[in-house]
């Protein structure tokens, strides 16, 4: 992926002009006039480079060099669909009403087997949405966008809405753009799995948008699954507005890909608010994970809380950057930040930045951050009581890992998870001789 | 003492205090009791001075003066304390630094000179040996990291090195084990004498086994319901606060 | 609540008490910057050809370089050609030999900073080289220092006395190149100190020095470079504090620390630079490099600050921990009132065997002032068992004010242990009022809970100069209560 050795590297840049014809050949429709405004906003400010300070840990080569291949081939979006098996494996591990975007394509199928009392699904095509351009990426999706999905809960829902964006890579490189609008209505109690899944030895790079608007008093729960192969390429927005009194519970479990980028975005412009999200990265050889979480707090009372933690086992770098501005005036607020993070490889690479900006004074805020190795006195403990090194280390890195799997808000989805993070921990675990974790 | 006239006192747009009256003597311990929300930690508050509490109405003189007149710290120099019933944590000032500060404080206020580290240290290790406190306290932050008995313990310390002629102890009985009680209640009875007022907010008579009133009121909705003597705390602990409320609605 | 807010702030107001300007003829180069300029400065000073060579170089360097943005400070654009680049009193042909030839005028200048030269260095056994402008004025302890084998001196009379040392140290920590304000620094530095200990002495005395700006446009390139030979032992201690002005001042200084094998450099500062007043008029802007390289095994190199002054404040008093089993620390202290910014914090790089750093932090914000801690933990590839402690708190008196912390932490070895945490929190108005239930007054109060906030702090300072900072901060957040 090169995404390694970035300093030196001198950035190429998106092919606009190529674009604008790619984007010329898009069906006519009532996303037209956003498309060419995107464009325009592309041009005007490109891509996001080493020298800007959210994206310095994370180069985006890869994404301007698939995009230009792909751009240059014609920019084909009829693309080969994933197997039927590989999303019934899915949808039927995990116990919710499917909605599915494969290769950037919504499937019109599960759209019209969604009929859940209280819940309204429509497409952008139809009603266009207000684009917000002016977030880095956001105007690639917009220009390349074929349609989005806009769903709407006005009651309260049992069953879960699974939101699967599934992606396949034939025989040529391939860029899929997706992008979801959430609604939750007042008071309105709703659950909500985002998977991400991707297959295929070509290149792929997916650029994914969703946003959820939480309303007054209502109470979400989304929970968020990240499994694409480690040879592909994601970058992914995630854009929160919170009511008032709203609730909010997220966790965001990065398992796979080769590059990925997630920068999530809270915005607190009512008082009330209630907002905790967890995440989980595990990366091996390979392997370049960054999540990127901001909150605004532009009103009080509010309380943010956030936790990461990430394994990193071989030739691999994650970032995490937790970020929590505290506005004039928005007192009462408490925000609160923690990352963690085990390093099991000599060549693992952690940029942790935990950033506080506070302009208000009655508020409790606090982060802390760590890096280290399993605790070593546990590890003997294990070993004293006869269990071999690996078989300690397993153990111990699942308890690490285990605290957020079980903070998945979403009951369903624990086994699935815990499924996916047992494999990933054995592969990661057993990749090199056990013995040299300890030395 | 202390004379309380037909005290009015909100605290933002809820009316707590709604005309209470209360005469407090030299010599005397008052007990006040009540249900929860009753009023009565406003009105220790009220008393030591706390901003957050308006006086909507009434009076309260101390030793002939205008008690409503003065800041917090010259009503803590005339000689009141107040035992908090959530003592406040101040990170890495030191206990000995703060206690110090308050006797100098105090003594700078009745024109005497300051007293030298090593007087004033002996003096509060021979009250933290009555009250069974460990001298390392001294050098800990203000209540960081004590548990509630040392709280309320620190409390009492302060009270014995301040030596006030009105002490006020807001619950000061609440969280504690008996151990601790004893100790308190010890602390309690060393200060009674006959220059000197006490009034014990406490919502448990527990307390009163160790330190006998002379006077008990009963609390209810910002008002004194009924005073008696002690047999009154006795009565409350058998036929609880809802007889008061009855009463008091009678 | 809010007459409590009120109360603060006002708490928070203080006038600046060292605001008053000596009438001292100087002698000054025009306003302006070019290689002419850059070689006049060489020449009065008369250094040998390699220092003019380096210094042009730097200019050359910095002639391409842009100033840095990113740092959470927002200031007019500087004219760096309406600086003049040299100042010195005008008795610098005939320099004072002694205490009793220093102007008189000056040494007044020095009492009404408190700072009464002669008692002070006698009484504490101080040496203290005095830099008033750009050129040293007084020196004193020499012999019993020189006896020891320790130079110090100022840095001109280094690069006349120690060309070798010099040559063999001058820009090793921080590269004329570095970054923008330590190119300008290197191209037209005017003086400061120097001091040399050599292998295994413990220096008999801590070393002081005070700085001072004064005539009006004139900025300030002090460079300070310290050598801790194998095994020795050194204690160094600054402060400095300004007349008032109401003309922004530059102040873009260099401090270079080696420490060789086993020897230990304490770098203690209290910085209490005019800040502009109430609405931000005036005030220094300190933007100044300060990097300590632990190159020997078991070497330490440590921080203090106390910073309470200057308009804007962009410092980064930072360790290389080269040597294996080397010790970085940083310990601060940073109050910012009324209008002013600071951005202000350390970078611990992490790169022989078994490295360890330790970092404090207490940002103190007040007024409409702008505390930004930024820090940089990088653990490299090689440094095998490294270690970091960072604690990083803020504390907000007031609405208007920010507190900001931004620490980036790179780790790129799998033996690290790093561990940062960080705490925001107001002085409450319980504490307040508990205080006051005590007896204390409210300014009192105030002064006890920031001083206990700083404690972690103070305690690394040198007893004297932890007198002066904690009275320092008193005087800070004095003011009368509203």
């Amino acid at each position: 992926m090169g995404t390694r050795g970035r300093e030196r590297m001198k950035q190429s840049s998106l092919s606009i002009d190529t674009l604008r014809e790619v984007v010329r050949t898009l069906p006519k429709n009532g996303l037209t006039p956003s498309r060419e405004a995107a464009v325009a906003h592309l041009d005007e400010h490109g891509l996001p480079t080493l020298r800007d300070e959210d994206w310095k840990y994370t180069d985006l080569s890869p994404v301007v060099d698939i995009s230009n291949r792909w751009l240059t081939a014609g920019g084909q979006q009829q693309l080969p669909k994933p197997p039927s098996e590989t999303i019934a494996a899915i949808t039927s591990s995990i116990d919710a009403a499917w909605l599915v975007i494969s290769n950037g394509t919504i499937d019109e199928q599960s759209v019209g087997a969604l009929k859940q009392k209280g819940v309204e699904v429509s497409r952008f095509s139809d009603a266009p949405s207000e684009f917000v351009m002016s977030r880095p990426l956001a105007d690639l999706n917009a220009a390349l966008l074929q349609d989005g999905l806009r769903v709407r809960v006005t009651e309260s829902i049992e069953k879960p809405i699974g939101i699967l964006i599934v992606d396949r890579a034939g025989d040529s490189v391939a860029v899929a753009q997706s992008c979801v609008e959430i609604e939750v209505g007042s008071g309105v109690s709703a659950d909500f799995i985002e998977y991400h899944a991707s297959e295929g030895d070509a290149d792929h790079y997916a650029n994914t948008v969703l946003s959820i608007a939480v309303g007054d008093r209502a109470d979400v729960r989304h929970v968020r699954i990240q499994n694409r192969s480690v040879r592909h390429v994601q970058t992914g927005r995630t854009s929160i507005t919170a009511g008032r009194e709203a609730r909010l519970r997220m966790a965001s479990y990065d398992l796979g890909g080769g590059l990925i980028r997630n920068d999530v975005d809270i915005d607190i412009s009512e008082p009330g608010a209630d907002i905790t999200f967890d995440g989980l990265y595990l990366a091996g050889d390979g392997q370049h994970i960054d999540n990127h979480t901001r909150v605004d707090h532009r009103v009080g009372p509010a309380t943010s809380s956030q936790e990461y933690r990430g394994i990193l086992k071989g030739n691999c770098r994650c970032v995490w950057n937790g970020k929590a501005i505290v506005h004039k005036g928005a007192d009462g607020t408490d925000a609160s930040q923690a990352n963690h993070n085990l390093l099991l490889s000599d060549k693992a690479e952690i940029d942790t930045k935990p950033e506080l900006e506070i302009y208000a004074d009655e508020v409790k805020c606090s982060h802390g951050t760590t890096v280290g190795q399993l605790d070593e006195t546990a590890l003997f403990y294990l070993r004293a009581r006869g269990l071999d090194k690996r078989h300690a280390t397993q153990i111990l890195t699942h308890a690490f890992a285990a605290d957020i799997v079980l903070r998945a808000p979403v009951a369903g989805v624990k086994d699935a998870i815990t499924a996916i993070v047992e494999a990933r921990l054995a592969e990661l675990i057993e990749a090199d001789a056990a013995a040299d974790l300890l030395s | 003492m202390l004379e309380i006239t037909d005290l009015k006192s909100r605290i933002g747009d809820s009316e707590i205090l709604r005309g209470l009256s209360l005469s407090v003597k030299a010599g005397e311990v008052h007990a006040i009791m009540g249900p929860n929300g009753s009023g009565k930690s406003t009105l220790a508050q009220v008393i030591a001075g706390h901003e957050d509490y308006e006086v909507t109405g009434g009076t309260v003189t101390y030793e002939g003066h205008d008690l409503l007149e003065l800041e917090p710290e010259e009503r803590a120099r005339e000689g009141i304390f107040l035992g908090f019933q959530y003592p406040v944590e101040i990170p890495g000032v030191n206990n000995a630094y703060l206690l110090k500060a308050a006797v100098n404080a105090k003594r700078k206020h009745q024109g005497l000179g300051e007293v030298d580290a090593f007087e004033f240290l002996k003096l509060a290790r021979e009250k933290m040996a009555v009250l069974g406190m460990d001298p390392k306290f001294l050098n800990r932050g203000v209540n960081e990291g004590f548990s509630g008995g040392e709280k309320k313990r620190n409390e009492i310390l302060q009270m014995a090195m301040l030596e006030p002629s009105l002490a006020i102890l807001d619950e000061t009985d609440s969280g504690l084990d008996i151990d601790a009680l004893k100790a308190v209640a010890a602390g309690v009875n060393a200060l009674r004498s006959p220059e000197r007022a006490i009034i014990l907010v406490t919502h448990y008579q527990r307390l009163l086994d160790y330190v006998q009133p002379d006077y008990v009121h009963v609390l209810s909705q910002g008002r004194i319901v009924r005073s008696g003597d002690k047999s009154l705390a006795l009565e409350l602990e058998e036929r609880g606060y809802e007889w008061v409320r009855e009463a008091a609605n009678a | 609540m809010a007459t409590e807010s009120e109360n603060l702030e006002s708490l928070v107001n203080r006038r600046y008490e060292h605001g008053f300007i000596t009438d001292i003829e100087t002698d000054s180069l025009p306003p302006g910057l070019n290689e002419d300029v850059v070689r006049a400065i060489s020449a009065r000073k008369h250094e040998p050809p390699f220092m003019l060579e380096w210094r042009l170089q730097a200019y050359r360097q910095w002639l391409e370089m842009k100033e840095p943005k990113w740092a959470h400070v927002h200031y007019p654009k500087i004219d760096y050609n309406e600086i003049s680049y040299f100042s010195a009193p005008k008795s610098d042909e005939d320099r004072p030999k002694s205490l009793d030839e220093v102007d008189p005028k000056l040494l007044e200048t020095y009492d009404k900073l408190g700072i009464p030269l002669h008692e002070r260095a006698r009484l504490a056994g101080v040496a203290v080289d005095a830099v008033f402008d750009s050129v040293s004025v007084a020196t004193t302890f020499k012999e019993k220092l020189s006896e020891a084998g320790v130079i110090f001196c100022s840095f001109s009379e280094a690069v006349q006395e120690y060309p070798d040392l010099v040559q063999k140290y001058l820009g090793t920590v921080v590269p004329r190149r570095d970054n923008f304000f330590a190119a300008l620094n290197a191209a037209v530095f005017s003086d400061g100190s120097f001091v040399y200990i050599p292998k295994g002495v413990r220096c008999p005395m801590e070393l002081s020095t005070y700085f001072r700006i004064n005539a009006a446009n004139t900025g300030q390139f002090e460079r300070t470079l310290i050598i801790a030979d194998e095994g020795s032992h050194v204690s160094y201690l600054e402060g400095c504090t300004a007349p008032m002005r109401d003309e922004n001042q530059l102040h873009a200084a260099v401090v270079e620390l080696i420490a060789l094998k086993d020897a230990e450099i304490k770098y203690s500062t209290v910085q209490n630079w005019y800040p502009g007043d109430e609405n931000g008029v005036g005030g220094i802007y300190n933007f100044v490099t300060k990097r300590g390289d632990c190159r020997g095994a078991n070497s330490k190199i440590s921080w203090t600050q106390v910073e309470t002054g200057s308009a804007i404040t962009w410092k980064y008093p930072s360790c290389l921990l080269r040597g294996d089993n080397s010790v970085g620390e940083f310990y601060s202290v940073a109050v910012a009132n009324n209008m002013q910014q600071a951005d202000t914090g350390t970078k611990m790089i992490h790169i022989g065997r078994n490295t360890s750093s330790t970092i404090v932090s207490k940002g103190i914000s007040a007024g409409r002032a702008e505390n930004a801690y930024r820090g940089l933990v990088r653990v490299m590839p090689q440094a095998h068992g490294a270690r970091n402690h960072t604690q990083c708190d803020s504390l907000l008196i007031g609405k208007q004010c920010g507190a900001h912390t931004f620490p980036y932490m790179e780790i790129k070895n799998p033996s690290a242990r790093v561990e940062h945490e960080a705490t925001t929190s107001k002085i409450s108005a319980d504490q307040l009022f508990y205080c006051r239930q005590r007896g204390l007054s409210e300014e009192d109060a105030v002064n006890m809970i920031v001083n206990g906030f700083c404690k972690e702090v103070f305690k690394e300072l040198p007893m004297e100069f932890a007198v002066e900072a904690q009275a320092l901060l008193n005087v800070s957040l004095e003011g009368a209560v509203g």
